[in-house]
C-alpha cells in the first residue's frame, strides 16, 4: 500500500472514518479488508462490529466526530438500511459527516443514493485505491465545512 | 480438541519430518540442464506460490515423497485411510449427487418451487433461510426492515413452515436446511409438521447445517456466545440420535471459512478442527463414537487452484480417518469415512466478463471431482451480481453432466493418485493442517481459539495479504486486474414486493392473535427453566413452544436472555 | 467558538465531540487553549477512573458492564478508549467499541476513541483536555481506558483518580512480571473471568503480593468478576466509589495532580512555543555538518540555539 501511505492526512490530522455494515449481514470479509486497507493509508478507522443499527451508526460518527461514514452491505437491503443512515443525519441537520456505500448495488440505484447524499457505491473488486481517494476527496469537503463553522 | 494433548503435536513433528527431505536428483538436474536454461531463454519473475502460500518448484519426482507412500499413506480406495476414495469403486458404482441448492422470497413461492422440483423427480429438498430468519428475529422486528425474503425465505413462526410444506410428504422427501444459530428450532418445526402429517419420527430425512463454530470464524451468524450454542447444538445431537436417525444434524463446512477469505489449507484445517470439536462433545455427551460421527458430514469449498484443491480433498479425508482412528479410537471403517458435498468458489467468480466464470467453475468442479466429491453444487456464471437466471443455472448443471458424462475423469478411482507433484502437496496439506492442530491445541483449545479471535485474525490477515497481491499485480483474476475490458457493472439484485413483506407481517400477526397465549407463555417459561440447567435437554421444551406456535424471535429471546448475546472479539 | 462552549456547558454531543476533535487534532493551539481555559473552572466535579491490563483481558466488555450498571444509578458516564497507532502509516484501527457497543447504546453512554498518534508524546495533552471536556459536559463517572502499554499508560496513572489494573488467570508469567513494578501503580485490582481455573489463585496470588508491599492508607483491594454474568461488579462499584471519596479527601493526591498536568502543559507549551525555529534550525544542513565534521557536539549546538533563541 506504498501508494497510499500517509495521504489521508490533513496537516498532520487522519482522516477519521467509521467503517459499518448496519443490516443484518456478518459477511464481513470485505469491511476487514478495507478496515486494513484504510488504516495503511493512513487513516484512523472507527469499527464498531456487526450488526450495529442505523441509529449506533449515526450516534458512533457523532460521538467519535468522524469526517466519512462507510456503509457496506451485501444483502441486498442497503436501500432500505442506507436510507435510514442519511435520514437520521437530516434530521439532527448534520451536514458535516459525509456518507460513503459500498457493497451489491445495482446501477439503478446508485442514483437513488447519490440523491439522498450517499456517494461511491463501489462494487465488488473495486481497488482500494479508488475507494481511497474517494473517501479522502469526502473527507477534505468536510474538512473545509468544519473549519468554517470554528 | 481436547487440550493439553500431545497428540496433534507429536503428529506434527513426525510430518514435519517425514516431509524433509533431500533431493540429490533435483538439485542435480537444476545445477545441470534447469538453470542454464533459465539463463539462456529467461523466466518469469514471480513466486510461485498457491493460496495457502506453499512454494511450488519446477517440478517433482519420487525423491519429494516418503517410499512407503503406497502402502501407508495411500491405500486402495475403499480402505484406510482412504486417501484415494471412500468407495473401492468410486464414480463407477454412482455418481455424485448434483445438488442444486435454491429457495427465496415468500412461504408460498417456496412451496410452489418444492413441488415444482418434486413433480419433476427431485427428492432431494435444499431450503435457505433469509437473514433475520438465520439471525433469529422475526419479520416484524425493525431489524428486518428491508430484508425479509431476500437471501432466502423468511420463517418467523410454524405457520410459515406449514405453508412451506404444504402439501408435500415428509416421508417421501429429504431436506437440507442451510440453518446454524437456530438450527435446534426449525430441526423442531420440521418435526412438528411431521407429527402432524403423522409421519413417524424416523422417517423423517434430511440435513440441518448447525455448524456453529464456522460462524464464529466465518459467516458471523450468531445469536448467543458460543458455549450457549454448542449446548444446544448437543442436545439436538442427543435427541436426534435416539428420535430422528435419519436427521443428520451437522454439516461441518469449510466453505464459508473460505469464502471468509481463508487460504486452501486454513480451510482444511479449521473445518476438521471444527469437526474434531464436535466428535469431543459427543463423546463427552455420552455418546458412542461409532454412533454418532457417521452421521457428521462435511462442506468444503472448490476453488481455482486446481491441484491445491485436489491435495486439500484427498488430505481431509487422510486425516479424518486416522485421527478418528488414533485419537478417538473408533472401530468401525463407517466412523473412519470422510464424506462431503463441494460447492465451487462463490469468490472466485468476476462480475466483468460474466462468461468467463463458466470457465472458471467447470475447472473448480473438476478438482472436486477428482478430489472425490459424494456431492457437487456448481455455481451458476451470473451469481457474483444477480440472482441466477434459469440459463445459468441449466448451464452449471450441465457442467457436472458433461464431466459425469463426456470427459472420462470417472472412469478410474484417484486419478491422479501417484503423481509426485499431488501426492507431495497433500503431504504438505497435511503437514501444515497438523501445524495449526498443534498451534489451536496450544491455545487451548478451537473454542477458545475462537473466542480469541485467533482464527478470524488468520484469515483477515490471508485475505488482505491477496487483496494487496492483486491490486499489485502479483496475483491474477481475468478481466479484473489483466485483460480487462470497459463494461457496465451488470449488478441485479432480487426485490421482494412490498406486498410479500406485508403478506409475512399479516402472517405473523394473525398468527399471534389465534393462538393460546397462556400456552405460549407456559411453554417458553419450561424453556427458560431448561436452559437454566445445563444438563437437561432443551430439544423437547423447543418443540412444545413451536407447537404451541411461540414465534422463532420469541424462542430465541428465551436464549438470550438466559445466556444473552455475542459480540465478536476484536480481530481488526 | 463561543457557542461551542455554551454547548460543551450543556453537555450537547456534538459540541463535545467536535471540541474533543480540536484538542486533539489542533495541540496547544489557539482554539484547542481557548476550550480549555474557558471551561477550566467547570471542572473538577467528575471521577476520572483509568482502567489498564493487558491485551485480550477483556477490559471492553467490562467497561460496557460497568458503564450500563453505572447507568442503571443514575450516574452520567462517560469513556474514553486509546488504541495505538501503526508506526507505519500513522493510521490506526480503533476497534475497542466493538465489546461494549450494546451498553453504550442502551443506555446512551457517551465513548470517545482516541489514537495514541506516533510517539512523541502527541496524546499526553489531548487526554488531559479530553477529560476536561467531558467533566465540564457534566459526566460524573469518566472512564479511560489503555491498551496496557507505554506512555498511554503512564498519562492515565497520572490524570486517573483511581486506577484499576485488571488481570485474568492463565497469565501467569506475565502477574510475575507486572509484580515487578506495574503492581505500585494500581490501586484497584480486577481479576477478570472468574469462571475459568486458575482465577482464584490469581486473586490468591495478587493479593499475597499486595500485603508484602502494604501501602499507608490505601490498600489496594482485589475484586474478582464474572463478565458473562457480572457476577463481582456490584462489589467492584462500591470500591470504585470507595476510592474515589478517598482520593477526593486527599489533598496530596490532588495537589500531585494539578503540579503533574501544569509540568506536562510547560513541556508542551515549550516545545510548541520554539517548534518553528527548532525545525529551521534542524532544516539548516550546515549545522548537521558542522557535526559530522566534529566542528561542534551536540551539546554546543542545542545550547546555542536554545541561547540564540532566549
Amino acid at each position: 500500500m506504498e501508494a497510499g501511505k500517509n495521504r489521508s492526512l490533513f496537516n498532520g490530522k487522519p482522516i477519521k472514518v467509521l467503517l459499518a455494515k448496519p443490516g443484518i449481514d456478518g459477511h464481513d470479509r470485505g469491511i476487514l479488508v478495507l478496515a486494513k486497507a484504510f488504516r495503511d493509508a493512513g487513516m484512523e478507522v472507527i469499527y464498531v462490529g456487526l450488526l450495529p443499527t442505523p441509529e449506533e451508526v449515526v450516534d458512533t460518527a457523532v460521538n467519535e466526530d468522524v469526517d466519512v461514514i462507510a456503509l457496506s452491505l451485501l444483502n441486498g437491503a442497503h436501500m432500505t438500511v442506507f436510507r435510514k443512515v442519511a435520514d437520521l443525519l437530516k434530521n439532527r441537520k448534520i451536514n458535516d459527516i459525509a456518507v460513503v456505500g459500498g457493497g451489491t448495488i445495482p446501477d439503478t440505484d446508485k442514483p437513488k443514493l447519490e440523491a439522498i447524499g450517499i456517494s461511491g457505491n463501489y462494487g465488488p473488486g473495486t481497488p482500494i485505491s479508488t475507494i481511497v481517494d474517494h473517501i479522502t476527496q469526502r473527507a477534505a469537503e468536510m474538512r473545509k465545512l468544519k473549519a468554517m463553522e470554528e | 480438541m481436547e487440550k493439553n494433548d500431545s497428540y496433534w503435536s507429536d503428529r506434527y513433528r513426525k510430518l514435519k519430518d517425514q516431509n524433509h527431505r533431500q533431493n540429490s536428483e533435483f538439485d542435480a538436474w537444476s545445477k545441470k540442464t534447469l538453470d542454464p536454461w533459465n539463463q539462456k531463454t529467461g523466466y518469469q519473475e514471480k513466486e510461485f506460490t498457491n493460496s495457502s502460500n506453499i512454494p511450488v518448484k519446477e517440478v517433482y519426482n519420487s525423491k519429494d515423497i516418503p517410499e512407503d507412500t503406497e502402502k501407508n499413506l495411500l491405500g486402495m480406495p475403499g480402505e484406510y485411510p482412504f486417501t484415494r476414495g471412500i468407495y473401492p469403486n468410486m464414480y463407477r458404482g454412482r455418481l455424485w449427487t448434483m445438488r442444486m441448492f435454491s429457495g427465496f422470497g415468500t412461504p408460498e413461492d417456496t412451496n410452489e418451487r418444492l413441488k415444482y422440483l418434486i413433480r419433476h423427480g427431485e427428492s432431494g429438498l435444499s431450503i435457505a433461510f433469509d437473514m433475520p430468519t438465520l439471525y433469529g428475529f422475526d419479520c416484524n422486528n425493525p431489524r428486518s426492515d428491508g430484508e425479509i425474503g431476500k437471501c432466502g425465505v423468511n420463517v418467523s413462526s410454524l405457520k410459515d413452515m406449514e405453508v412451506i410444506f404444504d402439501g408435500i410428504d415428509l416421508s417421501k422427501v429429504s431436506t437440507s436446511m442451510t440453518i446454524n444459530a437456530p438450527a435446534a428450532i426449525l430441526t423442531a418445526m420440521y418435526i412438528a409438521i411431521g407429527k402432524k402429517q403423522g409421519v413417524p419420527l424416523d422417517q423423517l430425512a434430511g440435513t440441518v447445517q448447525a455448524d456453529i463454530l464456522k460462524e464464529y470464524i466465518a459467516q458471523k451468524e450468531w445469536i448467543y456466545p458460543p458455549e450457549a450454542h454448542l449446548r444446544l447444538i448437543r442436545d439436538m445431537m442427543v435427541y436426534c440420535t435416539e428420535n430422528t436417525p435419519k436427521w443428520n444434524y451437522i454439516s461441518i463446512s469449510g466453505y464459508h471459512i473460505r469464502e471468509a477469505g481463508s487460504s486452501a489449507v486454513q480451510e482444511l484445517a479449521f473445518t476438521l478442527a471444527d469437526g474434531f470439536y464436535y466428535v469431543d462433545m459427543g463423546i463427552k455427551a455420552g455418546l458412542d463414537v461409532d454412533e454418532f460421527a457417521p452421521r457428521l458430514s462435511f462442506f468444503f469449498n472448490s476453488s481455482i487452484n486446481f491441484f491445491e484443491e485436489i491435495a486439500k480433498l484427498r488430505a481431509a479425508r487422510r486425516i479424518w480417518a486416522k485421527v478418528l482412528r488414533e485419537k478417538y479410537g473408533a472401530r468401525k471403517d463407517r466412523t473412519l469415512l470422510l464424506r462431503f458435498h463441494t460447492q465451487t468458489s462463490g469468490y472466485s467468480l468476476t462480475w466483468q466478463q460474466p462468461l468467463n466464470n463458466i470457465i472458471r467453475t467447470t475447472i473448480e468442479a473438476m478438482a472436486a471431482v477428482l478430489g472425490g466429491t459424494q456431492s457437487l453444487h456448481t455455481n451458476s456464471y451470473d451469481e457474483a451480481w444477480a440472482l441466477p437466471s434459469e440459463e445459468a443455472v441449466k448451464i452449471a448443471l450441465r457442467t457436472q453432466q458433461i464431466i459425469a458424462e463426456e470427459t472420462g475423469v470417472v472412469d478410474t478411482a484417484d486419478p491422479l493418485g501417484g503423481s509426485y507433484y499431488v501426492e507431495w502437496l497433500t503431504n504438505k496439506m497435511e503437514e501444515e493442517a497438523f501445524r495449526y492442530f498443534d498451534q489451536i491445541e496450544r491455545m487451548g483449545g478451537i473454542l477458545e481459539a475462537v473466542k480469541a479471535g485467533y482464527i478470524q485474525k488468520e484469515i483477515a490477515a490471508t485475505s488482505y495479504r491477496r487483496q494487496i497481491r492483486l491490486e499489485e499485480g502479483k496475483e491474477i483474476m481475468v478481466g479484473v486486474n489483466k485483460h480487462a475490458e470497459e463494461g457496465e457493472q451488470p449488478i441485479n439484485i432480487l426485490r421482494i414486493s412490498e406486498e410479500a413483506q406485508k403478506n409475512q407481517l399479516k402472517r405473523l400477526s394473525e398468527t399471534k392473535k389465534s393462538r393460546n397465549e397462556q400456552e405460549v407463555r407456559k411453554t417458553l417459561e419450561e424453556l427458560e427453566a431448561a436452559m437454566r440447567k445445563e444438563d437437561v435437554n432443551t430439544m423437547p421444551f423447543i418443540l412444545k413452544a413451536v407447537e404451541a406456535y411461540a414465534t422463532l424471535e420469541e424462542i430465541s429471546n428465551v436464549g438470550r436472555k438466559v445466556f444473552g448475546s455475542w459480540k465478536e472479539p476484536v480481530i481488526v | 467558538m463561543d457557542e461551542l462552549i455554551r454547548g460543551i456547558l450543556k453537555g450537547d454531543r456534538r459540541s463535545v465531540s467536535r471540541a474533543i476533535s480540536i484538542v486533539e487534532n489542533e495541540q496547544v493551539s489557539y482554539n484547542a487553549k481557548k476550550i480549555v481555559k474557558e471551561i477550566f473552572q467547570y471542572t473538577g466535579r467528575a471521577h476520572i477512573v483509568g482502567i489498564t491490563g493487558p491485551p485480550g483481558i477483556g477490559k471492553s466488555t467490562m467497561i460496557g458492564n460497568l458503564s450500563a450498571m453505572l447507568s442503571e444509578k443514575g450516574r452520567n458516564v462517560s469513556v474514553v478508549a486509546i488504541d495505538a497507532s501503526s508506526p507505519f502509516s500513522g493510521g490506526s484501527l480503533l476497534g475497542n467499541r466493538i465489546r461494549m457497543q450494546e451498553s453504550l447504546t442502551r443506555h446512551g453512554v457517551f465513548m470517545r476513541s482516541l489514537a495514541n498518534r506516533g510517539l512523541k508524546g502527541g496524546l499526553s495533552r489531548s487526554i488531559w483536555d479530553t477529560v476536561k471536556i467531558l467533566d465540564a459536559s457534566g459526566s460524573d463517572i469518566i472512564i479511560v481506558e489503555t491498551v496496557g502499554a507505554g506512555q498511554a499508560d503512564l498519562d492515565v496513572v497520572n490524570l486517573a483518580d483511581t486506577v484499576i489494573m485488571v488481570l485474568g488467570p492463565g497469565l501467569g508469567d506475565e502477574i510475575q512480571a507486572i509484580k515487578a513494578g506495574i503492581m505500585e501503580i494500581g490501586t484497584l485490582f480486577v481479576i477478570n473471568k472468574m469462571d475459568l481455573p486458575g482465577a482464584f489463585i490469581a486473586q490468591k496470588d495478587i493479593e499475597e503480593t499486595l500485603a508484602m508491599s502494604l501501602k499507608k492508607d490505601w490498600n489496594p483491594p482485589v475484586v474478582g468478576v464474572n463478565s458473562l454474568t457480572r457476577e463481582g461488579y456490584e462489589e467492584l462499584i462500591k470500591e470504585i466509589d470507595r476510592h474515589g471519596e478517598y482520593a477526593k479527601g486527599n489533598s496530596d493526591l490532588t495537589f500531585r495532580k494539578f503540579r503533574t498536568e501544569l509540568e506536562i502543559t510547560i513541556d508542551e507549551e515549550l516545545r510548541s512555543r520554539f517548534h518553528q525555529e527548532i525545525r529551521s534550525f534542524l532544516a539548516d544542513s550546515e549545522k548537521i555538518k558542522a557535526l559530522m565534521e566534529k566542528k561542534t557536539d551536540p551539546y554546543s549546538a542545542a545550547e546555542n540555539l536554545i541561547n540564540n533563541i532566549a
